[in-house]
């Protein structure tokens, strides 16, 4: 299973998400999709999130069972702990 | 248009959800999603992941949302009420021939017809081997098979069977009502099966059993459950005094959503055309044809010996020679004057 959130993405993109993956909730997607069709999708977020900020959460060979992608401007980050990926926010 | 998806970017048919099925409600688009709309709620549907769409009765859709659809590769039915009786159907451009090629392939060669057809009846005879069964033992068996059938419903039921009378061309011109009945309930399952065959991108006119109708492959996936389905239903119908078509139709309907046999309808076209380890061809979709080289890339000008293309790759559209009805701009007043 995959998990997309965005946060304040530009117009349109939201909506051209829900094509390939359910909203559940505003700004969170679950789907199921390839791997080939993750990367593409992932490739069209990246590039159009602009100053929003993209999360995707997938499946992995790892010890956790799962793995993060972010783009745009980081409000959360993903930060690794000797191979434990935890979520990391900037203190302001 | 960087919303317009590639290719790469959409699911195989084998990956998607079978059908979705709307009725009383607008589709539209809505920031480049799938919306439907009704006096209930708002809804987005992931075309990409959906082979068909079904509109049902009391549905409109927008060119937008026709738009979405035919780049998400999801085809368009308009049907009767759970999909029986297709009306009308639309497949984007967005979609290889795989699965259509692989059919005319297997219907043109006497043998691979032969098999198919055998797996057909296969399905209808589970404890029987048909392995080495001409078409005439087989069409004499099924035969055989369908009249006990109707004997049995007919014990089963109380209704008396005095035998199928079918007129070719006017299916409710003959017979009694267990007969009107059956025809109604078998058009209704026709409509069904003809959805999904086109929705997968098949050829409803391929038929490996039947032949020559524009609805052969139809006709033959829907022999398929007429033992499950339509004889049992017209029977039962007869015994309670319900003699509308309707009542077959609205009938067959309940029966369809309570088994899911879309779905089942589905696997079975898909199995038929692509028994298990056979992979259709899923990459490049915009190819020529080579005696040699089996495929080469299309949308390339051949003309110069160099793969590259200064131009790009050609998308084939329609052409601007068509007749066009437009309707006036929405800003512009209404003429006011004396009507002629």
């Amino acid at each position: 299973m995959t998990v997309i959130i965005l946060i304040a993405a530009p117009e349109g993109l939201r909506g051209h998400l829900t094509r390939w993956m359910i909203e559940v909730h505003a700004g969170v997607f679950v789907g199921n999709p390839s791997r080939r069709i993750r990367d593409r999708v992932w490739d069209l977020l990246a590039t159009r999130i602009n100053d929003g900020q993209a999360i995707l959460i997938e499946p992995a060979n790892n010890e956790q069972g799962w793995t993060v992608r972010t783009a745009g401007r980081d409000r959360w980050h993903p930060t690794d702990y000797d191979g434990l990926i935890l979520s990391a926010r900037q203190r302001a | 248009m960087w919303w317009k998806a590639h290719p790469h970017d959409l699911h195989r048919l084998a990956d998607r959800v079978s059908s979705v099925y709307v009725e009383r409600s607008h589709l539209d688009r809505d920031e480049n999603a799938v919306v439907i709309i009704n006096k209930r709620e708002t809804v987005r549907v992931p075309a990409a992941m959906i082979a068909v769409m079904l509109l049902g009765p009391g549905t409109r859709v927008t060119h937008g949302a026709i738009n979405l659809l035919a780049d998400s590769g999801t085809t368009v039915c308009w049907v009767g009420e759970q999909g029986v009786r297709m009306y009308a159907a639309g497949l984007g451009p967005s979609r290889g021939a795989g699965l259509l090629n692989r059919q005319a392939w297997l219907v043109s060669r006497i043998p691979q017809r032969l098999a198919v057809a055998r797996a057909m009846y296969a399905m209808r005879f589970p404890d029987e081997d048909v392995t080495a069964c001409t078409m005439q033992q087989l069409r004499g068996r099924e035969g055989a098979r369908v009249r006990k059938i109707y004997q049995a419903e007919s014990r089963r039921t109380g209704v008396p069977w005095n035998g199928r009378v079918y007129k070719a061309g006017d299916a409710h011109a003959a017979g009694d009502d267990l007969n009107r009945l059956l025809s109604a309930a078998n058009a209704a399952l026709y409509g069904i099966c003809h959805a999904v065959i086109v929705g997968l991108g098949a050829s409803p006119g391929l038929g490996f059993v039947h032949t020559g109708l524009a609805t052969s492959f139809v006709l033959d996936i829907a022999d398929l459950y007429k033992a499950e389905y339509t004889i049992p239903l017209a029977f039962d119908l007869a015994s309670k005094g319900l003699t509308q078509e309707r009542d077959a139709r609205v009938g067959l309907r309940d029966r369809i959503a309570q088994d899911q046999l879309l779905g089942r309808i589905v696997r079975d076209v898909k199995s038929l055309l692509t028994p298990t380890g056979t992979e259709l061809p899923d990459d490049e979709l915009n190819q020529l044809w080579d005696e040699h080289l089996g495929t080469v890339a299309g949308g390339v000008n051949w003309a110069t010996n160099s793969d590259a293309n200064p131009l790009g790759p050609i998308d084939p559209g329609m052409g601007d020679e068509h007749l066009a009805v437009i309707g006036p701009d929405f800003d512009r007043p209404a003429p006011t004057g004396p009507r002629r």
